[in-house]
């Protein structure tokens, strides 16, 4: 069942398209990585997808519904979270606050009498979040405090919250040593049971290894398409990307 | 058994207990202070800049214009009682009232732009309100200001009639009055939706990215800062029984912020510590020169350079230093 499709999805930026006419589909519970070059158009198509940006030209489906240039957060609640390439948490909150505001927002928004701590489902939910990504320790630190590593980890963590549908990951493993990386690779593997996954990663190893699917940018452009041993053989690949990468 | 180790100190025992603790304190300051007037003021502003300190500390919002919600409710209050024969409670209410909406009118175009912008926007409101107040005579008293304003009893008819009006009483009649605000307030801000204010304050993009419709949120966060200094507008009118112009002027909205710079923005105690503090500093030193600011401004550059967190931010981070507790504040502790 197809969960994501984009139809001539565009966004030029002045004269420039950074995203130009791409075509992309996703089935529900797959990992498809996009990779390319550096300003291939990678982060504003997922701007594009969670609504943090508006399209230029071009249609996208979510779920068998057209969600094209709704607001980020009506497109949130749609079911569709973002873990960011920079890590974007909040950091004067603690570990477990940073989850559990994400979680609230499935829940409660503008309820102003009740304590927020009181909320037992919320926090429940929020704990076994912290479970998965390994801060049950570090809960009550600052996410300030605690190590980029982890910081990493609490990135993907409130993306979780939101208990999306598909998760769109900006590269999780920049800036990680390869054990973190390894760590974070299994971590992904098996959020990815549960949801469908895009993954823009430059890591070649990382994209091969959790990849159902890859697409190939370049310059805005889908230029490939396929399963990973399909795209390592692909000649146009291998010049404008692959090139210099050895497996 | 090491100092410190496994007792509490006494500034994190105040934060266990913050409000009620201020509650206390404010109950006790008009009989330290050397004239009941002085803490009246102070409660007031410290109510104010309680009032602004949700718009700025907690949500992060840099307000240049509450001026315009102090003045709304000091001349709706004014205007009320003087040409109505209502009581006291419900010309309160009508400040509260006229203040709320004016926000509501205000933030709603405020908000549609961020930092400098929104600072000038809402700075360039508030004179909007000082020159039509200045010009409409008829209601307002123009320059002059508003005088005789009545003193009505508080009363519920059939219930009970009492007479407020000496400095003591006037003091807890407000008193009373700011400690519904302080719980109502507390209450709020330990709230799912508190909870969300805090959040747009540290990262707005991550908050909207999670489906916070932080536009929204801010605008309410704006109305209810807005309705708090309303109040603290209403009481002011009853406080001196007048309202003049300079309550609307752009002088006030930065009176107003750099108490709460003082005090420490983002905290429970903050806004009432810091207006307590400039005030007192105001009387003192306006008893030996008239160019008080000359004395006053230096502090507050002072402040500002090496005490950015204000009076109490600064006091509570050393008090947990010194205990080295990790920072049980970040699950959203805004108490102390």
């Amino acid at each position: 069942m197809e969960v994501l499709r984009t139809e001539n999805l565009t966004k030029k930026f002045g004269g420039l398209a950074a995203v130009a006419h791409v075509d992309f589909h996703l089935e529900r519970n797959e990992v498809q990585s996009i990779i390319g070059p550096n300003g291939a158009g990678k982060s504003t198509l997922f701007k594009l997808i969670n609504g943090e940006l508006k399209p230029t030209q071009g249609r996208i489906w979510f779920n068998g519904e057209e969600i094209t240039g709704l607001e980020q957060h009506v497109i949130s609640h749609k079911g569709i979270a973002t873990s960011y390439q920079i890590t974007n948490i909040f950091p004067k909150l603690t570990a477990f606050e940073n989850v559990r505001l994400a979680v609230q927002s499935r829940r409660t928004s503008y309820n102003c009498w009740s304590k927020a701590e009181d909320h037992q489902t919320i926090n429940e939910k929020a704990e076994e979040i912290l479970q998965k990504i390994g801060l049950g320790e570090k809960r009550s630190n600052l996410a300030a405090n605690i190590s980029y590593g982890d910081q990493r980890h609490l990135e993907i963590g409130v993306a979780l919250g939101t208990e999306p549908i598909l998760l769109l990951m900006d590269e999780p493993t920049s800036g990680l040593s390869p054990i973190e990386t390894r760590e974070t690779v299994s971590l992904i593997k098996e959020i990815a049971k549960g949801l469908s996954v895009i993954l823009v990663e430059h890591k070649m190893k990382v994209v091969m290894d959790l990849s159902d699917k890859i697409t190939v940018l370049h310059e805005g452009e889908v230029i490939a398409r396929g399963n990973p041993q399909e795209i390592r053989a692909n000649e146009k690949v291998r010049r404008v990307y692959l090139g210099g990468v050895k497996e | 058994m090491l100092p410190g180790a496994g007792t509490k100190n006494i500034f994190q025992r105040i934060s266990d207990h913050s409000v009620l603790m201020i509650i206390l304190v404010l109950a006790l300051i008009p009989f330290v202070l050397p004239y009941e007037a002085l803490a009246t003021q102070m409660i007031i502003w410290g109510l104010l800049a309680l009032g602004y300190n949700i718009l700025y500390g907690y949500t992060g919002l840099l307000s240049f214009g509450h001026a315009a919600y102090f003045g709304l409710g000091a001349y709706t209050t004014g205007i009320v009682l003087i040409r109505t024969n209502c009581s006291l409670l419900a010309g309160i209410g009508a400040g509260v009232l006229v203040s709320a909406i004016g926000a509501g009118i205000i933030g709603f175009f405020c908000l549609r732009r961020r930092g400098i912008y929104f600072a000038l926007l809402t700075m360039a409101f508030a004179q909007m309100l000082y020159f039509t107040a200045s010009i409409w005579e008829s209601l307002t008293g123009g320059e002059p200001g508003l005088r005789n304003i009545p003193h009505p009893p508080l009363e519920i008819p059939g219930l009970f009639s009492f007479n407020i009006y000496t400095p003591l009483r006037f003091y807890f009649f407000v008193w009373a009055l700011v400690v519904i605000s302080l719980l109502l307030l507390s209450r709020i801000l330990e709230s799912p939706f508190g909870k969300v204010l805090q959040g747009i304050r540290e990262n707005e993009k991550r908050a909207r990215a999670l489906g916070y419709n932080a536009n929204r949120i801010k605008w309410l966060s704006f109305i209810l800062s807005g309705t708090f200094s309303g109040l603290a507008g209403a009481l002011h009118t009853l406080y001196i029984s007048f309202v003049g112009l300079e309550q609307l002027y752009w002088e006030t909205s930065g009176k107003i912020l750099l108490m709460t710079l003082l005090g420490g923005p983002g905290t429970f105690f903050g806004p009432f510590i810091g207006a307590g503090t400039f005030l007192y500093l105001e009387d003192i030193i306006s008893g030996f020169t008239q160019y008080w600011m000359i004395v006053l401004g230096p502090i507050f550059v002072l402040c500002v350079l090496f005490f950015p967190q204000g009076i109490w931010g600064t006091v509570r981070d050393w008090a947990d230093r010194c205990k080295g507790a990790d920072l049980k504040r970040g699950q959203g502790n805004w108490k102390s």
